[in-house]
This record gives structure tokens, sequence and C-alpha cells, in this order.
């Protein structure tokens, strides 16, 4: 049970592995260079990310914003509704245009930071505490909350789950902050058993009451933009909680859910799941628990365990999870070395193809695995491809570009503005060498080494090389269309 | 694997029958009782095997922002109506009365007509307990059924794929718009979506690059196992989103783009050959019932058909926004409804709106409304059980809940009579709860 993979089994497909589930892939020659520390060294090379500086400025938006609030207060008391109207327009769309600003910057740290792990584990806490931009509105929190699971991202449980709930935007989100010792709001209260910590059954409805009253008293100070613990609000008779009874607070029921074995199973179980791509059976669940407890909760130690261990990278694990659009869109230009679309594109594509980021489409996040992929979302990825790869516009309706549906004509000003944008595409001569590109057999074998890691099935290898073959001489543009037909294929799909 | 259709089997028909491109729009009554046959498990329980021809079909229409019930179906002789409008209240003459103390608001000519054919039912006072008044949370709660307090992954309408259709192709429920409505989500997806049947589809520039991709994508090529291996489920768990059930994760993706490559050549060709007879308004809403009545003419298996018309989030000026909007609604129905009697598939057509909410019964200083609770929805359809369903709620201000119209009937009512009613359907597995089926039809 999680013992560490035989130094003699790492090799360029392992790193690859490494690297696609514990990052967002990359081009060859960071793959081989992954291979040749070894599987000790390149675990920590992945894990240990503090000590590669990360420079990345924050949107010149991302702090308080008093001088607004204070506008918005005053015409609120005391403009006419033309005004109240008009200031409402404005910060919509100052919103909306922040937001986008907000994916963008995001995509742009996953694609080119150079810290793609914590990226990956900032994505894994977004699906865990799935926040929507739909109910939350503010940008302002979001990124607080993004740049909290980037803090946190793999330091201690407890204390994640802590911040998280206290965090502005989750406050918003499920309600926390309109709970009172008069009205106790139960939302978080159960959610933060149920979707976050323990998972169903592992606690009773009485709980969720009494952790809803306990929790009275943690709100947001909405002038301030931050929490604020009110006293005058919050319950502070006995409360019976998990089987215990006494004053609890808002941080004793936190203490009290990580207390339980159960959480420990929860949170490593999803961890598993997220990086293998698939549920750890019962048994390696229990192995990966022990080692959670055993280092008093921090991750690192689990996550070190986890990406040496042989279950991780058995054949059943191996290329055999399906991307997230997340995932396939950051993979693809990261491998293929392309600059990243526009964000107003880049989420465009990602929303279309199901991975809306601040957006998930409830408060369980996103399914995942085969769900991302349905008859229409298979065929959108293979016309981004063609996208992505020859720099064309991809086809985007107004409803992929932002727009809302309860208020018409949303995203026909994305739509325009999309007619300017200009895309990139991939440059054949920087990933291939001339005599790759001279010969057909060995571009085959070397868009294979860098899109799959992995050779493709004889008769798709043939329909290619045919596919070839039909050029009387091997253009750019004939490269650009076989990468592109590699990329619309059920293997590039998976990682 | 007595029960079981291997994926060779699978890829035969859909090739030569649903999807393929047999010169038979429609599946012969044989195959579908040979496909009931091989699949016995099927037929015994209350999955059903669709047979394109003459299943019910049901598409529903999302008013999307919250319409204003009040001023759509108007209690043009309540006093208290009057007294909480005196600038949007509607009187007159230009009314479409339906009795003394209803009418249609002016610009729902369209449903006039269906009303006076008796093929329209205006279901009153619809709504849920502990309404939401957020947009985002009570279309969330009308896509998924849930109660206001819980949150369901999946939609009604994803929850009637995965009990009532397994086994049918994956072209089950087909959204009209760029993005899967929370109603389709399901555990094994098999709803569609597609704004223009144009984009759906292999796009390419390049000659030779489609038919390559064809090839790349062509599953005996791709080496998915058929016969004699565990990844080949039953035909059930073939279809399109389906789990991997001991199968890789590429075996699932190749058998989804083989559905994909045959389901757009189908929609593709049906969109051009098929012939629509009606007059639509050019609207997004006129467009999109235009194309779900070729798809439904071209005799597509679809059982579920979602469009979607949106602006109904009358804060400000509401009068001329909610009459144009409810024009389009009135005309693009009345067209559709021809073009399905000229079809002759009229009698397998049920037509529901809905909206997240209605608005507050007091109109606000900008000559609009704000987000409120109950409101009438509609049903069309030359089966339906027409004229006005349920009471109206009452707008005395101590029947109010803050300053909203109480719910006399629970929209979950209205799912369970569609889905037991219509869609021939028990509507328990899929709603959670036991829900009295208003009778619809």
């Amino acid at each position: 049970m999680l013992k560490p993979l035989p130094v003699r089994d790492w090799n360029y497909a392992m790193a690859a592995h490494l690297l696609n589930r514990a990052g967002f892939g990359g081009p060859p020659r960071e793959i081989e260079a992954l291979a040749d520390r070894g599987p000790e060294s390149a675990v920590n090379f992945v894990v240990d990310y503090e000590s590669i500086p990360d420079p990345t400025p924050n949107p010149a938006w991302a702090k308080p914003d008093p001088d607004r609030l204070k506008k918005i207060r005053e015409v609120n008391q005391r403009g006419t509704p033309e005004e109240k109207k008009q200031l409402q327009r404005e910060e919509n769309q100052l919103q909306r245009d922040r937001l986008m600003e907000l994916r963008g910057w995001w995509l742009q740290r996953m694609a080119v930071g150079p810290r793609p792990f914590q990226e990956k584990m900032v994505l894994f806490w977004h699906g865990h505490f799935a926040t929507s931009a739909e109910k939350v509105r503010n940008a302002y929190y979001l990124w607080r909350q993004n740049e909290l699971f980037r803090r946190l991202a793999t330091q201690n449980w407890q204390d994640l789950l802590l911040e998280a709930g206290k965090d502005p935007a989750m406050l918003v989100w499920l309600d926390q902050a309109q709970s009172s010792r008069q009205h106790p709001n139960e939302n978080f209260a159960r959610e933060v058993m149920e979707l976050f910590a323990l998972g169903e059954g592992h606690y009773s409805e009485r709980d969720v009451t009494e952790a809803a009253r306990a929790l009275t008293g943690w709100t947001l100070d909405r002038a301030r933009e931050k929490f604020v613990y009110r006293p005058q609000i919050h319950d502070a008779g006995p409360k019976t909680f998990l089987g215990r009874t006494g004053n609890w607070s808002g941080e004793d029921v936190i203490e009290q859910i990580i207390a339980q074995p159960q959480s420990a199973r929860f949170i490593t179980g999803k961890l598993w799941n997220y990086f293998a791509g698939q549920p750890p059976s019962e048994e390696l669940n229990t192995g990966l628990a022990a080692v959670f407890r055993a280092s008093g909760g921090h991750f690192k130690p689990l996550l070190r365990t986890m990406f040496r261990s042989e279950e991780f990278y058995q054949a059943s694990v191996l290329r055999n999870q399906v991307k997230s659009p997340v995932q396939w869109l950051v993979g693809s230009v990261r491998a293929l070395e392309c600059p990243l679309p526009p964000p107003l594109v880049s989420c465009g594509m990602i929303r279309q193809l199901g991975q809306d980021l601040f957006a998930p489409p409830n408060v369980k996040g996103w399914d995942g695995g085969t769900s991302w992929i349905t008859t229409n979302t298979l065929l959108a990825r293979y016309n981004d491809a063609e996208s992505l790869v020859q720099g064309t516009l991809p086809p985007l309706g107004a409803g992929d570009l932002g727009g809302k549906t309860k208020t018409a004509g949303g995203g026909k000003k994305a739509l325009r503005f999309l007619q300017r944008v200009r895309m990139g595409g991939v440059e054949v001569g920087k990933i291939l060498t001339p005599e790759e590109r001279a010969n057909q057999s060995l571009l085959v074998v070397s868009l294979e080494r860098r899109l799959f890691q992995s050779p493709l099935k004889g008769d798709q290898k043939r329909a290619l090389l045919d596919f070839l073959a039909s050029r009387t001489h091997l253009n750019d543009d004939d490269i650009q269309a076989a990468i592109r037909l590699m990329m619309s294929t059920p293997q590039y799909q998976v990682t | 694997m007595k029960n079981e259709i291997t994926l060779q089997t699978r890829r035969e028909f859909l090739r030569t029958t649903v999807l393929g491109s047999s010169l038979s729009w429609t599946v012969p009554a044989f195959l579908a009782n040979t496909l009931t046959a091989l699949h016995s498990e099927a037929a015994d329980s209350a999955t059903q095997i669709v047979t394109g021809s003459d299943a019910t079909i049901l598409v529903v229409l999302q008013m999307a922002g919250g319409n204003d019930g009040l001023n759509t179906v108007v209690p043009y002789a309540n006093d208290f109506y009057h007294r909480a409008r005196p600038h949007l209240g509607l009187s007159g003459d230009k009314l479409i009365k339906l009795n003394d103390e209803l009418a249609f608001n002016p610009a729902l000519s369209g449903f006039k007509s269906l009303h006076d054919a008796g093929q329209l039912a205006v279901v009153q006072g619809v709504g849920y307990p502990n309404p939401s008044r957020s947009h985002f949370r009570s279309t969330e709660i009308w896509q998924t059924a849930s109660a206001s307090d819980r949150s369901e992954p999946y939609g009604w309408l994803g929850r009637y794929f995965d009990n009532a259709c397994a086994g049918s192709d994956p072209t089950a429920g087909i959204a009209i718009g760029g993005q899967l409505p929370q109603a389709f989500f399901a555990k094994h997806p098999r709803g569609i979506c597609l704004n223009n049947p144009q984009n759906y589809r292999f796009l390419s520039k390049g000659a030779g690059t489609e038919e390559s991709y064809r090839k790349l994508n062509d599953t005996e090529m791709a080496g998915i196992p058929a016969e004699d291996d565990n990844s080949g489920g039953s035909i059930g768990s073939l279809a399109a989103g389906m789990p991997m059930q001991g199968g890789s994760a590429v075996d699932f993706i190749s058998r989804t783009a083989m559905d994909a490559q045959m389901s757009s050549d189908k929609i593709r060709d049906i969109a051009a050959k098929v012939q629509t007879q009606a007059a639509y308004p050019g609207s997004q809403l006129g467009t999109s019932l235009k194309l779900v009545a070729k798809l439904i003419g071209g005799g597509l298996p679809t059982r579920v058909y979602y469009v979607s018309q949106g602006g109904y989030d009358t804060h400000t000026n509401q009068i001329g926004a909610q009459a144009r909007l409810l024009k389009d609604l009135g005309d693009a129905t009345q067209a559709f409804v021809q073009d399905m009697k000229a079809q002759g598939n009229l009698p397998r057509v049920l037509v529901m709106t809905f909206s997240e909410f209605g608005r507050r019964v007091s109109e606000n200083a900008s000559g609009g409304t704000d987000h409120g609770a109950a409101a009438p929805l509609f049903i069309v359809g030359n089966r339906v059980k027409a004229g006005l369903l349920g009471k109206h709620p009452s707008l005395a201000p101590q029947d109010l809940h803050q300053g909203d119209l109480k719910y006399n009937l629970d929209f979950r009512n209205v799912y369970a009579g569609v889905l037991e009613n219509w869609l021939k359907t028990k509507s328990l597995p899929i709603l959670g709860k036991a829900f009295e089926p208003l009778p619809v039809v």
C-alpha cells in the first residue's frame, strides 16, 4: 500500500503522467527534465514549489474600494431612480469586465506561470468550494477567495476550512452573511459538512441546525468588504453538535468537524480522485487518510506520498482521465508552446466545453470525468483545436461569450469585439525540427510524443499518414492540419 | 450477455436506422420491436424504447428573467390589482377577455387563437414553498425540481433521461441554444444542445481533413473492443455520456465520437431538407421553434426539446418591453402549432412554458415590477386540457406574502402531470417525492 514507485520504472511516460496530473503538462523538454531527475527529486520539484518565485502581479482593482462603496450608498440613499439605475448598470458592467480579467489572469497563471502544481491545487479548491459569480457578483471577493486557495493550497486542512468559511465570497455564496441568532441560516452549516468536509450520512439534521446556531455572528462587513464577527447576533446558548454539548462557536464547529475521522477519509478520497482520475478503493482511502492524519492534517506529506506511490502509476490510472476543459485548453497551449487566446476567447471556449471558471453549475461543483464529454462538447473540442492550432476564431455564440439569457441581447457586444481579436496559432518551426518537417514518419512520431506521450493505434496512424501522403509537398498549413487532426481524436481528450 | 447488444450491433443499428443515412426518416416498427426484444430488460422495466414515429414529444419553453404573470393573464376586474398598479394596470377594450375576471395581455393574440381552438391551458398560480427571489437560485429550483432549501445536481429532464430513456440514442433531449440547460444535467447525459446546426459538426478548412477525422474517430480503427469484451456493455450503458463501467475513458469517448458524427450528419441533413410551412417571427424564439419543427418533421427520436426566450426581467418601463416579448411568444407558438398540424405531428407534441418567478403585485417607481413569486404557466397542444386550470391567487393584501402572490399549485405537480400523462413515465423516481399529477391532457 502506497509503496514508492521503483526508480527503474521511472521514465518519460511516468514523468509526463506526473506533469500532466500534478500540473497542466508541458512540452517534451519539460517532461525530459523531470524524467532526468528521477522520481524522488521530480516529485519534490513539483510539490515544493515555494522555492520558485512567482512574480505575477495582482489585478489593479484587487483591493477594497471604500470610495466606490460610499458612492453607491449615497446614490442609493439620495439618488433619483434614474441615477440609481445608471449606477447599477455601471456597477454590473464593472463587475463583468473585472470578472473577465480575473478569468484571463488565472488562466494565464496556469498556462505560463512558474508553479503549475499550485494552480492545479487552486483549481481543485475552486471546484471543491464551488462558489459562483452568478450569486456573488463581486470580482474582488472572487479574486480574494482565489488568492486564499493559492496561499493555503497545500497547507493545513483545518486552517483552510476555517478561512474558506470566513471568506467574503463564501459568506455571500452560502448566505452566512444573512444568518443571525433570530434567523439562523442553515446553508453554510449544511454544506460545510455535506460537501466540504464529511459527506452525506455522517451528520444528522440536528447537527445542521445546531451548527447553524453556533455559526451565527460570522458575517460580512460590507463597507470594509471583509469578514466580521458580531457578538450581538451570535447565539451563545448551549448546542449539541456531533455528539458533544457546549456553548459552541463557529470555530468550534470547524474544529469538531475536522476531528471526525471521516473528515480525513473524505478529503483524501476527493484529492485522490482529482489527481488519479478515479475514486480510491476503500483500502487505499484508509491508507491515504492514515498518512494525512499522521501529518496533523497537512497536505504536503499526503501529496508527496500520492505522487510517489505505485498506485498512482498503475496501468488503470495512466492516460485514463478525461481532461477537464481547463486542462484541455491550458494543456494544449503548454504542449504546443503557443499563446493562450485572449481572455474573451479562452473563456468562451472553456465555457462552451462546460467549465466556466468562477461559475460552477451549483454548490457541488463540476462532476468531472466522463460528464465533460457529450456529443456537442466533443465536437466543440475538435473545432476549438482548429482555432488553437491554426489561429482562427472559434465558432462561439453569444451565450459562450457571457451573454445572459435573462437580459435580451447579452453577448452581442462581445460578439462584435470578437471580430477584432487576434489569435496566435502554432508555430510549426518552433516545435518541430527541419528533419521532422521533411519526413512524415518522423513528424508523426514527434507529435505523438508531444501530444499523447504514447503511440496512436495502428489504423489511426495509417489514416494520419494517408492524410499527409495526400499532400504533395508538406507545408506549415498541412502540418497544422495534422496537429489539429491528432487533437480531434478520443485519445487526445484523456491524460 | 444474453440481454446485451454489442457495440458492433449498436453501430450497425445506429448507422442504418435512427441516426444513420438510411432513406427513411423514421424507424420502422419492426426494428423498434427487434430492439425491444433484444433488450428485454428494457422492455420489462419503465425504460422506454424510442421509435421516432409515434412517441410523444415535450417542448419546454423557458421565459427567462421572471415574467410578470399579472400583466400576462390580467385580473382586470380586480380592484386590488388596479390599486397596486396605478400606472401599469391594464384595462380597456384591447384586453383579450377570457371571462368576467381574467383577460390576456393585448399582445397575446397568438395565445387567443390557440385558446379559442381549445389548444391552450392556462395553469394559474404556480410556484413553490419558500420562494427564492434570486434569478439564479429560482431558475435552479425550477430546472432541478428541488425543494427551495435543497440543491440537486441533476435537472428534472436529466433525471427523466436517466430513469426512462435508457437505451435511446444520444439525442433524447435537444436544447436549442449555446448552453445545455441545467434541466438537462444528468448522471448519464443524453441531451445535446446546438445553436446553429451548421456548427454542430466537424468544421474544417483544408481539403481531406474531414475524411481523415472520420477515419480517426472510427471505432473500429481506434480499436475499440466490440464483442467478447467487458467494456462493451449493454446498449443502455453505451449511450453518450454514460460512465465507463469498467471500460476505459478512451472507449467511452470513442463511442460518444461515433454518436456525435452520426447525429451531426443527421441533424444537418434534416435542417437542410425539411421545409417548414408556417410564418415564424424572425426572433430568436421563432428561429428556435422553427428548428425544433424541422427536427420533429425530420423524424428525430427526440423526446424533449428545450427553447428559451429572454428579457422578462422588467424592472423598468415594463409595458412596451413585455408586450413585445408576449407578442413574440404568442406568434412563435402559434406558428409552431400550425407547423406541427401541417406535419401531422400535432397530436404528439406538447409545449410547456415556465418562468423562474412572477413579479411583485405592486408596481415599482420605475414603471416596472420587481422579483415576485407565483405566476401562471401555459401548456399548448391539441390534446391539452384546455382553458383555465387551478385557481388564481388572491390579490387581497392580507393574502400576500411579503407583497407577493402565494402559489396555489406546486410546479412539481405540473411536472408530475407532464411526466405521467404525457411522457407516460412514473414521476416518483424523477421528482424524488410523490406529487399529485396535474391532469394536463
